[in-house]
This record gives structure tokens, sequence and C-alpha cells, in this order.
């Protein structure tokens, strides 16, 4: 492998490894801990695989600003979705 | 070999940066539709897991947590297939490059084979309620039904979606081996790359959701 072709693969190749350790880790912490609180953590967990693809893999980050920014503003309205939705329900 | 990467311009872009980005917006554009698309289906398997937290943790107990995460780790080193593949356009190594999108699609088939024994165990121990003919195992437990049919339908809805970013992929891959490829559009690798990217992100919210989460 030439060292310029190494060179761009270092990248995607450290994302893989990342992704790969975090869904150990929420698999381990899905088969020790069936109960209390271990969701929290499972989640944080998925949400940092969900933006390390979004920014590194699919590259959002190299985006010119108005692509970003659609970018942005589709994830945030899908937070609002969840949040408004969420807030309802666990007070009632 | 590497050879020479570009963008054949369209009459109505001014350059190929233009229209390289238009691309990428458009996709953008459709992937967000496709988020809302699946966030319904999220908000509502979290909304059954608020209302039925028991009935929800029955029905987790006998969904395949293993095929479920084996099936994670194959689309995350189908990612990063991908992306070998893009960066190997973008160098203008084409039959390589051509390799590596046959061994991302090889990936998702590897996934719906998985996908095809889970649903296959399911039918095995009576967890399809959809099905009339068909006694189902959680009969006792009404509420259970909305998280199982939830779990077919976003899980099916997932691999419609696979299957037809295999079947890009392999056009993709077909249009490729064709000399000269690359020099006229290798746009079309990363807009199927992003797609592509997008079917494992989803992936990695469904897993938790349905498999993960309290089970």
């Amino acid at each position: 492998m030439d060292a310029k072709l190494k060179r761009r693969l270092r990248t995607p190749f450290l994302t893989m490894l990342a992704l790969l350790v975090l869904l150990g880790a929420n698999v381990l912490l899905g088969s020790l801990f069936t109960t209390g609180h271990a969701w929290i953590a499972e989640v944080l967990i998925a949400t940092v695989m969900v933006a390390t693809v979004i920014v590194v893999a699919m590259e959002a980050h190299k985006e010119p600003p108005v692509i970003r920014l659609f970018s942005g503003v589709g994830f945030f309205w899908v937070a609002i979705l969840f949040a408004l939705t969420m807030v309802d329900y666990t007070t009632r | 070999m590497s050879g020479t990467v570009g963008i054949k311009v369209e009459e109505h872009f001014h350059s190929a940066e233009q229209q390289r980005e238009t691309a990428r917006l458009g996709m953008w554009t459709f992937l967000l539709t496709e988020l809302l698309l699946f966030s319904g289906l999220f908000i509502t398997a979290l909304v059954i897991r608020v209302q039925h937290p028991t009935s929800v943790t029955a029905v987790a107990l006998h969904l395949k947590f293993w095929i479920g995460a084996t099936n994670t780790a194959v689309l995350i080193l189908s990612s990063f297939s991908m992306s070998v593949a893009i960066e190997l356009s973008r160098l203008g190594r084409q039959r390589l490059m051509l390799r590596f999108m046959l061994l991302t699609a090889a990936l998702g088939a590897v996934f719906m084979m998985l996908k095809g024994y889970e649903y296959y165990r399911d039918y095995v121990e009576h967890m399809m309620p959809f099905l009339p003919y068909r006694s189902y195992e959680l009969a006792a437990d009404p509420a259970s039904r909305l998280f199982t049919n939830l779990y077919f339908i976003t899980t099916g809805l997932h691999a419609i979606h696979l299957t037809i970013g295999i079947g890009i992929m392999l056009v993709m891959a077909w249009l490729a081996s064709r000399t000269g490829f690359l020099q006229q559009h290798q746009n079309r690798i990363e807009i199927t790359g992003l797609y592509w990217h997008f079917i494992d992100l989803v992936w990695m919210v469904v897993f938790p959701t349905l498999y993960l989460l309290n089970r």
C-alpha cells in the first residue's frame, strides 16, 4: 500500500475502531446491567456513535456552510420532536 | 493504477464544484426526510417503553440481542469498506475501488442473511402477532403486541432501505467497471457513500431503541 493511500485510510480505520469499541461498551452494558440507570450510558454511547458517523464518516465537517447548516437544522428538528414528546409522556 | 478523477459538468452548472455541492445538498435533503420517517418510529418505541415498560421487557427478552449486536458490527465494517472505496475513488484507483464496493454490498448481504435468520427464529418462537393463523407467545400481554409489531415495522423498513442500498451499490459497481468512469462521475461514488453511511446510522439507533435499553 502506498504512503498516500495509507495516510488517507487512517481516519476511516480509526473511525471504525472507535465505533466497534463503543458498540462493545454498549453490548457489555446491555449484557451486565439489564435494569437501573444503565440506559442513560447506553443512550449517550449511541449518541456519540451517531455523531461520529455524521461528522467523520459522512464528512459533514468538510461540507460547505449551507450543507452543514442544513444537516444541523435537520437533526435539531428531530431533537425538538423527541424532547417535546418525551417531556409530555414522562411528566403525566 | 491511478487515473484522473473528475466530474462531467452538466450544462446548467457553472462548475464541477457547484455540481458536486448541489448533488451533496440534494442527498442530505433526501436523507433528512428519511430521518424524519424513522424518527416517527423511534419516538413511538420510546413512548411505548414509557407507557408499557414490563410488556416491552417481555418482548425484548425474546429479541435476538446477539444477532442485533453482530449486525451492528457488520454494518460498521461495511461503512469502513465504503469509506475506503470513496478514498480510492478520489485517488482514481478504479479497479480497487470496485472491489471495495462489492465488499460493501457483500457485507450488506451478510446483514440481510442474519436478519432473515432472526425473523425465522421469531416465526418458530411464535413472536409474530400479525399472523392470523399462528398463535402469539405473549398473547396474555396485549400491550406487548404494540412493541413486537413496531419491531417488525422498524427493522423491515430498515431492511428495505438496505436492500435498495445493496442494489444501488451493485449498479454503481457495474457502471464503475467501465473504463474512464471516475474521469466523469467520481461524485456518484460519494453520493452513494452518503446513503450507505446513513443506513448504518439508522441501525445504530435501531439497535439500542429496540434491543438494548433495559432489556
